[in-house]
């Protein structure tokens, strides 16, 4: 469990980058929903430092394969390996804990409490989580992280609004920021700008760009763009089967992409 | 970021507490002892709001808590020679947390009225065997025994007074009131209250809802047990009535009038409800609940905040 504030973690994981190995690496993933196998044998391994986009056409997986990898899914079989270590069929609270954030499709979060409350509640969670008599506002350290999280996704000017008061594109930033408030080692987006005017798409590549730099993130997008200019790597997923992987040239020159892509 | 006027709060809290310390001097004794039976029941509701209110969980299992500091707090006053005021108030916690930890293992995996319900259950088990085990309960009868003093060995005994009972009631309930709020108030309060906006959310960023769960309802079966084990001092019996669900089912009307999620509230809604049902009781004698009917239900579709919140909301205006 790490508990260095986001400011130290920048270098931490800077040489986390130099060693080797993939930080998330899935070995033949593989979830059956009754008759239909919506992963079949998926192999996935995510080097430190990368962004990588998870494409394909509707019904692909990919948000399967998400919710395999953040725990809300059980695989029924192969392995999901963080650090080395298999983490699959873990509880989501646990898969947290051991260092993986998401932000979800649909925004998801506690609308009746404060912005800074959406984030001091994830900063909380690796520090004082279990305290019972202390008021929760004694405790600087936990504030402090909730305020740098915002302050780097540039809310910190609403951190007393509730967030259900916030416009759309505000509350799919603040998702980010509940999820780097959990100090992660890989960032999980499902989708980060779906119903996000340009300009507001444009910011949020922009400090996706800035997050990067200091952590691995594993991006699921359906703008084209917004994939061709963020990712360093794209696996293709058609059917529940990686369909192709490789660097955005590549996925954009390969015939079987152009095929399934064009087809649907 | 609901006190933002802790000084108003704090002169309305030592007000209300100085009129509760002085009440037993004013009052005659039937309504001096009416108030100190409201001050336990209020606590009992106040244990079940950490449920309801905070974590969003609807416990119909309180009578059993409540039932179980009773009668544990009785077996000691009628075993041990003396009987011992704190051996009596460990054993009725100490029978509550254990009753509490059971329930809780078994039902907080389960959501919203499934909840419900089996802590129903549960409490209507704990109903039975207390009603059957005749050997050990006294069945249907109970348990009646004789009140101990309150004493420190070595440093001071006194008789329980009805005035002496009420100040010790008083005292208790005060204190588990400003133990309760700060825990609201705590990180942990707050996984709880984050539990009740956002269950999904709050287990993706790391907390083990089950496990807060579990704590969350402990903790609310000790308070209940307390006022169990006040009710018990204040009345000397233990009787299996209040153990079945119907108790249950008032904390939870205490609660809904009064106001969920803000502790005094379901004092209030205690006091409220005992009141008219006292009032009304002399006027429609056998008939009373049919009033006390019509009442909850306007007060439900009229102020679904409950008095507290309506209160709030009409002194904003």
């Amino acid at each position: 469990m790490t508990v260095e504030p986001l400011a130290a973690s920048t270098s931490e994981t800077a040489k986390l980058r130099e060693t080797g190995g993939p930080l998330l690496q899935t070995e033949n993933l593989t979830i059956r929903f009754g008759g239909l196998t919506a992963l079949d044998n998926v192999n996935v391994a995510v080097a430190r430092g990368q962004v990588r986009a998870i494409i394909g056409p509707n019904g692909a997986g990919k948000s399967t394969f998400f919710n395999c990898v953040t725990g809300v899914l059980r695989p029924s079989s192969g392995r999901v390996l963080l650090n080395g270590n298999d983490i699959a069929g873990l509880p989501p609270d646990r898969i947290s804990q051991k260092g993986i954030a998401r932000s979800y499709q649909i925004t998801n979060l506690l609308p009746n409490a404060t912005v800074l409350e959406n984030v001091r509640i994830a900063a909380q969670s690796r520090r004082h989580r279990w305290s019972m008599v202390t008021h929760y506002r004694s405790y600087r350290d936990i504030v402090d992280k909730a305020e740098a999280a915002l302050s780097a996704v540039g809310l910190l000017g609403k951190a007393y609004e509730l967030a259900a008061n916030l416009s759309h594109g505000e509350q799919r930033t603040l998702e980010i920021a509940v999820a780097m408030a959990t100090d992660p080692q890989l960032l999980c987006l499902d989708e980060p700008t779906a119903g996000m005017s340009a300009a507001e798409t444009r910011e949020t590549v922009a400090l996706v760009r800035r997050i990067a730099e200091h952590l691995t993130i594993l991006i699921v997008e359906h703008d084209m763009e917004v994939v061709m200019g963020l990712a360093n790597r794209i696996t293709v997923l058609h059917y529940g089967r990686v369909l192709a992987e490789g660097t955005p040239s590549e996925i954009q020159q390969n015939p079987r992409v152009l095929e399934v892509y064009l087809k649907t | 970021m609901r006190d933002r006027q802790p000084l108003v709060f704090w002169t309305g809290f030592a007000i209300i507490v100085a009129l509760l310390i002085a009440s037993p001097l004013v009052l005659p004794p039937f309504w001096a002892r009416f108030v100190t039976e409201i001050l336990i029941w209020g606590l009992l509701a106040m244990s079940s709001d950490i449920l309801i209110g905070y974590t969003g969980m609807v416990s119909f299992g309180h009578s059993a808590f409540f039932g179980l500091g009773m009668y544990g707090a009785a077996f000691v006053l009628l075993e041990t020679k003396p009987p011992s005021l704190w051996a009596a108030l460990a054993a009725g916690l100490l029978a509550a947390a254990a009753a509490a930890a059971f329930v809780a293992y078994f039902s907080t995996r389960l959501r919203e009225i499934y909840f419900a319900i089996t802590t129903l259950i549960f409490s209507q088990i704990f109903y039975i065997v207390i009603f059957t085990w005749t050997e050990l309960t006294g069945g249907e009868n109970g348990l009646t025994f004789s009140r101990p003093a309150l004493a420190i060995p070595g440093l001071f005994s006194l008789r329980f007074t009805p005035m002496v009972l009420h100040w010790f009631v008083l005292a208790i309930v005060v204190l588990s009131y400003l133990l309760l709020r700060r825990i609201t108030q705590s990180p942990f309060g707050m996984v709880l209250q984050s539990i009740r906006e956002n269950e999904a959310r709050t287990r993706a960023i790391g907390y083990p809802i089950e496990r807060y769960k579990m704590v969350a309802v402990m903790l609310s079966g000790l308070f209940a047990g307390l006022a169990g084990v006040l009710y018990a001092l204040q009345n000397q019996f233990a009787a299996p009535n209040f153990v079945f669900f119907v108790l249950s089912g008032e904390v939870v009307i205490y609660n809904v009038i009064g106001g969920i999620g803000t502790l005094v509230g379901p004092i209030l809604g205690a006091a409220f409800f005992l009141l008219l049902r006292e009032g009304l009781s002399r006027f429609f004698t056998e008939y009373y609940l049919i009033p006390v009917g019509l009442m909850f239900i306007a007060m439900v579709i009229f102020m679904p905040q409950g008095l507290l919140g309506f209160a709030r909301r009409w002194l904003n205006r």
